[in-house]
């Protein structure tokens, strides 16, 4: 699996830099590229902060309070500080304390 | 070219990619170390975990394949997602080629292989100011990348095999990928894209972990129709 993703990432990379040097991307495709990273990178992050629900009888994704309020508080420490080291101890501090004082309640 | 006689220009032009290369360590030594403990949580041994490191080379994608290797995904399906978080480099490939067509064809290679966000991103900013050096700043700059990812990813797997998983460090690959989307929270459209690839992937009922896949395409789809509504600003 990872000699199969190391040889498809590679290709991509190689693409235009040495196998086809003067071609070029039709400019449909480079606008969808674009927009691929915000795409995917939500996709992932997404059900990482709405955990699913197991079940078709509650098919909604549950909330888990403290990962919503770290989630929320890390995109605002990443928009004005764009840290991403700040952003991780800030964000893990959020969560940590945040699951701590729900405990204690 | 620089390596066997380095002309004062182009080692000049590699040192200043050296340099900023160190000035994006801070950014990518803890995302180095969030991938190399993600891949050791979800259970690939050391050399596994290292071999996605130098073998990939691309922290989201290393992510990726962590994260569903984890939910047991069929292997197809953890390729073919992790691979398409990597498109992006077709788009990368493409724009660079010109600006390090000095190259020979072997270290075109290199640089295929060394080829990351950074050393992308910063080589075309350096090219609008300074279109000379290109080739040596970008060399300079991802091999840096590469020495710092390699190190931090391992420290990371080490990392990852003592923290218990009551943690839940599974979130730090979340706020990894809120530091890179929170900036583009600006753009209307971007933002439009995410909350639909956002809210797909959590509702999508699909099994074999495909709502990944389908989320990212309709949001990459999102974001073309929007284009037709919303003009481009250029």
């Amino acid at each position: 699996m990872i000699v199969a993703l190391a040889v498809a990432t590679f290709s991509m990379r190689l693409s235009f830099l040495a196998l086809w040097a003067h071609g070029n991307l039709p400019s449909w495709l480079t606008r969808a590229l674009a927009y691929v990273p915000a795409a995917a990178m939500a996709a992932i992050v997404a059900p990482i902060v709405f955990p699913a629900a197991i079940g078709l009888a509650e098919s909604l994704p549950s909330f888990d309070l403290p990962r919503l309020i770290a989630a929320a508080a890390a995109f605002v420490i990443a928009y004005f500080t764009r840290s991403t080291l700040l952003t991780i101890v800030l964000g893990m501090a959020t969560l940590w304390g945040v699951q701590a004082l729900l405990g204690v309640l | 070219m620089t390596t066997s006689h380095p002309d004062p220009a182009s080692r000049a032009a590699f040192v200043d990619g050296l340099r900023a290369g160190v000035s994006l360590m801070m950014g990518v030594i803890p995302f180095g170390m969030v991938c190399g403990a993600a891949a050791a949580a979800a259970g690939l041994t050391l050399g596994q975990g290292a071999a996605l490191s130098w073998m990939v080379f691309a922290g989201a994608s290393q992510l990726v394949f962590a994260q569903l290797y984890a939910a047991d995904a069929p292997a197809l399906v953890i390729i073919a997602t992790a691979a398409i978080v990597n498109l992006r480099f077709l788009m990368y490939s493409a724009a660079l080629a010109p600006h390090l067509s000095e190259l020979t064809l072997r270290k075109r290679w290199l640089a295929a292989y060394l080829l990351t966000d950074q050393a992308f991103a910063l080589t075309m900013v350096r090219t609008t100011r300074n279109r000379a050096g290109a080739a040596s700043f970008y060399m300079g700059l991802a091999s840096v990348m590469w020495l710092t990812w390699q190190i931090s990813s391992i420290a990371g797997i080490f990392l990852g095999e003592v923290i218990p998983p009551s943690w839940s460090m599974d979130f730090v690959v979340a706020l990894v990928f809120i530091a890179v989307l929170a900036p583009m929270l600006r753009d209307p459209r971007a933002l439009t894209v995410m909350l639909v690839a956002g809210a797909g992937a959590v509702l999508f009922q699909i099994p074999l972990k495909l709502n990944l896949i389908s989320a990212t395409l309709l949001g990459v789809a999102t974001g073309l129709a929007l284009e037709k509504i919303w003009k481009p600003k250029r």
